[in-house]
């Protein structure tokens, strides 16, 4: 594609004087709030529902219908959180969204709250987000001193808080119900639904909760208009969409493209192509969540729809790209590791199913497999699928499962040859007693 | 009362009404690494202060504070450095600089703190800098690009009492300024 | 049903139940058994343990029955049908099953194990599992009661779950997460919480499991009886496990009506008293010593002394409904006399009418179901502790509850309490009755509170609130005006029953009047006499003891050394009357002074029935037989009766009960609203107010031999005093006081807390290191003074020691200054 590519989220991304107020709203800035609310709330839903915007959080939500899902006069004070812990690993366009244009998303969040009735408004930012917290911080009180945040958003009327409230490293805490527990001051451990959020969801209070990507793509609906984003990209996925690109790629970094472009115009026109020219192995379209794809798949369209018929998920749209000299084995091992780190424990198939997997990988990664482990985790995959409290089991599965799928015979080797291949570590490749110094587990 | 000072209690208030009434169990996070930022880590008498402030048990903030990473009830080093050993990083050669920084602080495997206490070392999950794999942070300030020779240099740095500069904005003093950064206790500028 | 119902089917059966009904819960009615382990029916749901799966027709994934509502047409598939469901709950069992231990052989819940059970009629054969499990150290102390196994956890939360929602001692948290996930409680704060044994009978595995019971028995060295606690008068269902004959265990039996599926580690682990050296199980007769005697020597001597002489009784709260009733009419009809007494406060006025009349108008569920609680003179946590879980169910279902009285009790966190002297507890229940309190007043908001609630309302008062003329009478007129329900609330196991019976001066069975002729004549219809002139109080009659009034003092179940509220009197009582007739387990102290002993038998060890405090009967039956030659209580009273001449006709329990029934029949009282003129300004008793009550865990007879929970919950003395209080008297938390009145003197360690109201100083009354009925005269609050003890006393290590038993007993004290009366 050589046409110039749309820019709603980065088209500022060059200039450094957006990331302050003043230069924010020299270029044209918090219009979008401007205009928000001078439409009724109604209105202002129904032109989100028109964009056709999904969520960008990786359930791709209808954000327009998330919104209509809170209801109004319950009595009870209504909430927005903006969910800023981003942690699915290869994912990346959340914090340069707030390193680089804070208001954007601050924007973005306030339009939100203003049609769902919300006067307090709290962004849960992971905890080792250390700068970008600061960044926010800084640029929430700039937004009080300019009247944009206060008792009259814009002069306008209607009062708006925001709470900045830092996380403390838990991956389940980007989960909707977890963040929630954690941020009422309990352990993020997701919870029952129903009752879901948008009714009782914050402190038992009609709660909307947005990415901060899907936040920081409002203003540019209420500025350009929702026909105008909903002709980007293919029909069911509107839009543009940062792809936070990782690994062994020349340029890893976040790129935003319209929906449905194929990893192969990512590579090529973005990120610099294959790291040292290298041949692409694996993928994971979405994060580590989603079943990793090969070089069979460099042509499918990443949105929701292609990517679900392809055998993965969008998710997050982090690309982790591996080459022919990286272990899949070790990969997923490491993989699978993460998730057995970050489950919360609650449920028995997660806690139990993530450490007996880890450790089954570990065994075969260092050489100690065994043929009986293979169909052992194929079982033990679909035991864990759709089993477990919340989808982080599933994220857990889709590495393992992917895996076994397209390079089963990687697995195979490492057990026959009682070794990595690639790491040329192991007691059947060295002869050698188990080699010291590999952390495992959790 | 021990772990706070006559201010930092004044602080513990306003950090409470940033939470709606009745609501100030949420203050309980930001409570925490408040009582961190000033022993380092999360102690018996840290945790029992948390819990009078919110008047619940000091097992009720216990739990939470050993679900998280970050607020660490463990012995901690003055600094903490963490080496992201997860999947984009580790295909970039964390694993060689998570080593290299066990080396550079001189901390066995399977230990976590050097002996002095000035230096805590751990791998970390995903810190959402994959562009600048392998990522290292200090204090959580984020070193982008981080080879193994790099990482002894930061050690190195750290150990001779100076604070490297981060690859994006200002260094924390240490993992007990961090810690109030954290508890959103220092006006940004 | 009340709510609409819902008809849907379980493995192909079809079933109606209430909208709302979890799926897991239909099935057991259709008697379909779905494995469960974080399930409990009175815990809230929480899904986790997955272990509950079952195939929803329509549904892609599996759903766990434990969370999901019932609906219309749904056709539930489980295990029994779907071999996806069957399938899900093997891999289940093999996850929960990874790292749990192979401790069986070593387990005290082997055999009685939920996980066995359902990893044997549920799981797989055999695990898969190769690798090295997780492992802990254990046990785990939790506290002197309950040690923890962390590897055998299954991390159900039902115990976390149970210290949240229902006792409110939030002492057992989940620390940590993923697979490091585990049970614990904060270094230093123990698992102190008066509820904790039943987090051990909940676990479904060995995870916690009592101190008392570590490596005793199998469940198949057990003999069971149900039988009812006698502690208190909470009435709770429970089961008495005996070995070989003694008690080795005492479980919660489920009674939805009564105690859920609870009882206080009091009932839990206070069970060896009856087996204790000290009991006696032959009769004694005094010679130059106690020598033993037969039944029949003995009733003769009583005979003796009895025939012509002036003879008064006096109970304490262990009788049996069919003791008390043979001891009412024993008094009568044997000795002439209406000297009988059971109580230990006497302003019970109309309330105390109306409970000997109509029992079971308050109930457990009317205390749950109310919008509105006043509690007055009552610390349900430590003298009825199943009802403070009761109340805590209604709070947290929305009741407002307001507690009146000297001492804030543990419903800190969901009540509003009104801290005031016993003094003044008539004058603030006045002005609730009045309605015209100041806005914004606590007194103005009860009576707004009452008077929104419409009948859905409870007035709770303790026996302690009868120690103050009308005190009772205007709390009941509170509850008469507002249309709310009242319950004079008991303290001991026997009360209820005792007054019922009339085992009281001026009441025959059933609340009969013995002043009015008609009432007594019906009374006197069946047991052909019943003097006419009311008799003595249990005060008095320890009077004219003293005086030399009285010739023939018997104290059934009762220690009046111990457990009047004027040791001095007592102990001129005892020595002063002509003979003592002491027919209880054990002599104690009361070796010095009794004449004869007559070997009562433990409520184990016999059948018989108990009332509770809402005044529902509940029967019990023994685990073993009697000890030695003891008899039941009433059987020894028919013996008496016999000796004297005039056997009361009673040849089984059997005939007891038949002849109570008549007499025991609900009547109708009308309650004679008393009138009052307003008692006008409090006045202060004196320079402060002693209070005092006994605490759950304390010297009592039936709690000893209980060395692990007295280690757990006891307490050695001490003074509570606000700080307002302690300022003024030159006083330091952890420092040491002297307590004076006209009793007495008493020198105790110091805790300055604002839970008690400014004038009150609480102490608790039968502790280890003091007795305080030394310091009453008659009453449970009295007037005293307070100063600092002499030098010397307190050193540094002591006075932390003091600080941090007093921080530990008040763990989780509530931020805010309650409004408080001066």
């Amino acid at each position: 594609m050589s046409e110039p590519v749309t820019r709603v989220l980065t088209a500022n991304w060059d200039d450094p004087s957006v990331f302050g107020i003043d230069g924010y709203m020299a270029k044209g800035g918090y219009e979008g709030l401007r205009r928000a609310i001078a439409m009724t709330p109604s209105q202002l839903i129904d032109l989100v529902k028109v964009s056709g915007l999904r969520g960008r959080g990786g359930a791709g939500f209808p954000t327009g219908v998330k919104w209509s899902f809170v209801p109004q006069d319950t009595g009870k004070p209504t909430y927005v959180v903006a969910n800023f812990d981003e942690s699915e690993p290869g994912t990346f366009n959340n914090r340069e969204i707030v390193e680089r244009e804070p208001h954007r998303f601050l924007e973005g969040m306030a339009i939100a709250a203003y049609a769902v009735g919300s006067h307090t408004a709290f962004v849960y930012c992971r905890g080792e987000f250390l700068w970008p917290g600061q960044v926010l911080d800084a640029a929430i009180r700039e937004a009080y001193a300019k009247g944009v945040f206060g008792d009259s958003m814009l002069g306008g009327g209607y009062a708006l808080e925001v709470v900045l409230h830092r996380g403390a490293g838990a991956y389940i805490c980007g989960e909707e119900t977890a963040l929630l527990s954690s941020l009422e001051g309990f352990r993020g451990q997701p919870r029952l639904r129903p009752p879901f959020p948008a009714v009782e969801g914050l402190y038992e209070s009609p709660t909307l909760i947005n990415n901060v990507e899907t936040l920081a793509t409002i203003p540019a609906i209420l500025t350009n208009g929702a026909e105008w984003f909903s002709k980007i990209g293919p029909a069911k996925s509107p839009g543009t969409k940062i792809f936070s690109v990782s690994g062994k790629v020349e340029r890893p970094g976040n790129y935003e493209v319209p929906m449905g472009t194929s990893l192969r115009t990512l590579l090529e026109e973005h990120a610099g192509g294959m790291l040292g020219g290298r041949r692409l192995k694996a993928w994971t379209p979405g994060g580590s969540s989603t079943p990793m794809l090969t070089d069979e798949h460099l042509d499918v369209a990443l949105d929701f729809e292609s990517v679900a018929a392809a055998g993965s998920l969008l998710g997050t749209g982090a690309i982790i790209v591996m080459d022919e000299t990286d272990c899949i084995v070790e990969a997923t091992r490491r993989l699978v590791q993460f998730y057995a780190h970050e489950s919360c424990g609650k449920c028995t198939p997660c806690r139990e199913g993530t450490w007996w997997v880890s450790r089954v990988l570990s065994r075969i990664e260092l050489g100690y497999g065994r043929p009986e482990d293979l169909p052992l985790l194929d079982d033990l995959g679909r035991n864990i699928l759709f089993k477990a409290f919340c989808a982080l089991a599933d994220g857990a599965v889709s590495p393992i499962q992917s895996s076994l799928k397209f390079f089963r015979d990687e697995y195979v080797q490492h057990i026959e040859e009682r070794g990595c291949p690639f790491t040329g570590r192991g007691p059947g490749v060295e002869g050698a007693a188990e080699p010291e110094g590999v952390g495992v587990g959790a | 009362m021990g772990v706070l000072s006559p201010e930092l209690l004044e602080v513990a208030e306003a950090i409470k009404a940033r939470y709606p009434t009745g609501r100030e169990r949420s203050a309980v996070m930001p409570l925490l690494y408040l009582v961190q930022s000033v022993e380092g880590s999360l102690t018996r008498e840290g945790l029992r202060e948390v819990a009078e402030l919110l008047g619940r048990t000091t097992a009720e903030v216990e739990a939470v504070a050993t679900f998280y990473t970050m607020l660490r009830t463990r012995r901690t080093g003055i600094h903490v450095v963490a080496v992201c050993t997860n999947l984009s990083c580790a295909l970039r050669g964390a694993n060689a600089v998570f080593e290299a920084a066990h080396e550079a602080a001189g901390i066995a495997h399977g230990e976590e703190t050097s002996e002095d206490g000035l230096i805590t070392v751990h791998e970390e999950e995903c810190l959402g800098a994959c562009d600048a794999a392998p990522v290292v942070q200090l204090d959580f300030a984020n070193h982008d690009r981080v080879d193994p020779e790099r990482m002894h240099e930061l050690v190195a740095a750290v150990l001779a009492g100076e604070i490297p500069a981060p690859s994006r904005g200002t260094a924390p003093n240490d993992f007990k300024h961090a810690s109030r950064i954290l508890a959103g206790v220092e006006e940004s500028s | 049903m009340n709510a609409e119902p819902v008809t849907l089917t379980v493995d192909g059966k079809e079933i109606t139940v209430p909208k709302g009904t979890l799926v897991i819960r239909a099935a057991e009615q259709l008697g379909i058994e779905i494995p469960r382990f974080c399930e409990h029916p009175f815990l809230s749901p929480i899904g986790a343990c997955r272990q509950c799966y079952v195939e929803i027709e329509g549904q892609r994934k599996l759903f766990t029955s434990c969370t999901t509502e019932v609906a219309p047409g749904m056709a539930v598939k489980t295990q029994n049908t779907s071999e996806e469901a069957h399938h899900g709950q093997v891999a289940n069992l093999e996850f929960l099953l990874l790292n749990h231990p192979l401790d069986c052989p070593i387990c005290d819940r082997g055999g009685e194990c939920p996980l066995q059970d359902q990893a044997f009629a549920f799981g797989p054969g055999e695990s898969r599992y190769q690798e090295p499990k997780r492992t802990y150290r254990k046990p785990v102390v939790l506290s002197p009661l309950v040690n923890l196994d962390r590897e055998r956890c299954v991390l159900c939360a039902r115990c976390t779950r149970f210290c949240d929602e229902i006792s409110g001692d939030r002492f057992l948290e989940l620390f940590a997460r993923g697979a490091g996930e585990r049970v614990s409680i904060a270094a230093g704060e123990d698992f102190r919480s008066p509820f904790s044994g039943n987090t051990v009978q909940i676990c479904p595995v060995g995870a916690l499991t009592s101190a008392t019971y570590r490596f005793v028995a199998r469940p198949f060295d057990l003999s069971s009886a149900d039988s009812v606690c006698g502690h208190c008068s909470a009435g709770c269902s429970v089961t008495l496990n005996a070995r070989r004959g003694e008690i080795v265990r005492v479980l919660a039996r489920d009674d939805v009506e009564v105690n859920d599926a609870w009882i206080c580690d009091k009932g839990r682990y206070a069970f060896r008293h009856a087996d204790l050296p000290a009991r006696i199980t032959t009769p004694l007769i005094r010679e130059r010593g106690l020598e033993p005697a037969s039944f029949g020597e003995v009733f003769d001597r009583i005979a003796e002394w009895s025939t012509g002489a002036r003879v008064a009784f006096l109970a304490g709260g262990r009788l049996l409904d069919e003791d008390a009733y043979a001891l009412s009419k024993l008094a009568r009809v044997a000795f002439g006399t209406n000297d009988l007494d059971h109580r230990r406060t006497f302003h019970g006025g109309q309330a105390e009418a109306v409970a000997a009349a109509a029992p079971m108008t308050t109930t457990y569920r009317d205390v749950e179901r109310a919008k509105v609680i006043v509690v007055a003179g009552l610390d349900a946590e430590q003298e009825v502790p199943i009802l403070h879980l009761r109340i805590r169910k209604a709070a947290r279902a929305g009741a407002r509850v307001f507690v009146i009285g000297p001492r804030r009790t543990r419903l800190w966190d969901l009540a509003e309490h009104h801290l005031c002297l016993p003094e003044h507890q008539t004058y603030v229940l006045e002005e609730i009755h009045d309605g015209d309190a100041p806005e914004g007043s606590f007194e103005a908001r009860v009576a707004a509170a009452l008077r929104e609630a419409g009948g859905e309302a409870v007035v709770l008062v303790g026996e302690r609130l009868a120690e103050h003329p009308l005190a009772v009478d205007v709390a009941f007129s509170v509850a008469h005006r507002y249309g709310a329900r009242f319950a004079l609330v008991p303290r001991r196991a026997g009360d209820r029953g005792a007054l019922r019976a009339g085992v009281h001066p001026s009441l025959l069975p059933g609340g009969r009047r013995v002043g009015t002729e008609a009432e007594r004549a019906e009374v006197e219809a069946v047991w052909g006499a019943a003097p006419a002139e009311p008799g003595r109080s249990t005060r008095q009659i320890l009077q004219a003891c003293a005086d030399r009034e009285l010739d023939v003092l018997f104290l059934i179940g009762v220690d009046p050394l111990r457990d009047a509220p004027d040791a001095a009197l007592a102990e001129r009582a005892l020595s002063n009357a002509g003979y003592v007739v002491v027919q209880s387990l054990e002599l104690g102290a009361l070796e010095a002074y009794a004449d004869a002993f007559l070997p009562a038998a433990a409520w184990a060890e016999r059948e018989g029935t108990a009332t509770d405090w809402e005044g529902r009967a509940q029967h019990l039956v023994p685990v073993r037989p009697t000890a030695g030659v003891s008899r039941p209580d009433w059987e020894i009273l028919a013996g008496i009766a016999g000796a004297m001449g005039r056997g009361l006709g009673f040849g089984t329990i059997g005939d007891v009960r038949a002849e109570a029934a008549g007499l025991l029949s609900p009547r109708e009282v009308s309650p004679r609203v008393t009138a009052w003129t307003g008692t006008g300004k409090p006045q202060r008793l004196g320079d402060m107010t002693l209070v005092t009550y006994p605490l759950l865990v304390d010297e009592g007879r039936l709690s000893e031999g209980a060395s692990e929970l007295k280690a757990a919950l006891g307490e050695e003395a001490f003074v509570e005093i606000h700080p307002e209080d302690a300022e003024k008297h030159g006083l330091v938390d952890g420092g040491r006081a002297v307590v004076r009145t006209a009793a007495g003197e008493a020198e105790l360690p110091v805790r300055v807390t604002e839970h008690v109201a400014p004038g009150a100083l609480f102490v608790p009354f039968n502790q280890p290191g003091l007795a305080a009925n030394t310091l009453l005269s008659g009453g449970f609050s009295t007037a005293a003074s307070i100063s600092s003890a002499p030098e010397a006393a307190a050193t540094e290590e002591g006075v932390r020691g003091a600080q941090a038993a007093s921080a530990n007993a008040r763990a989780v004290a509530p931020r805010e200054q309650e409004e408080v009366a001066s």
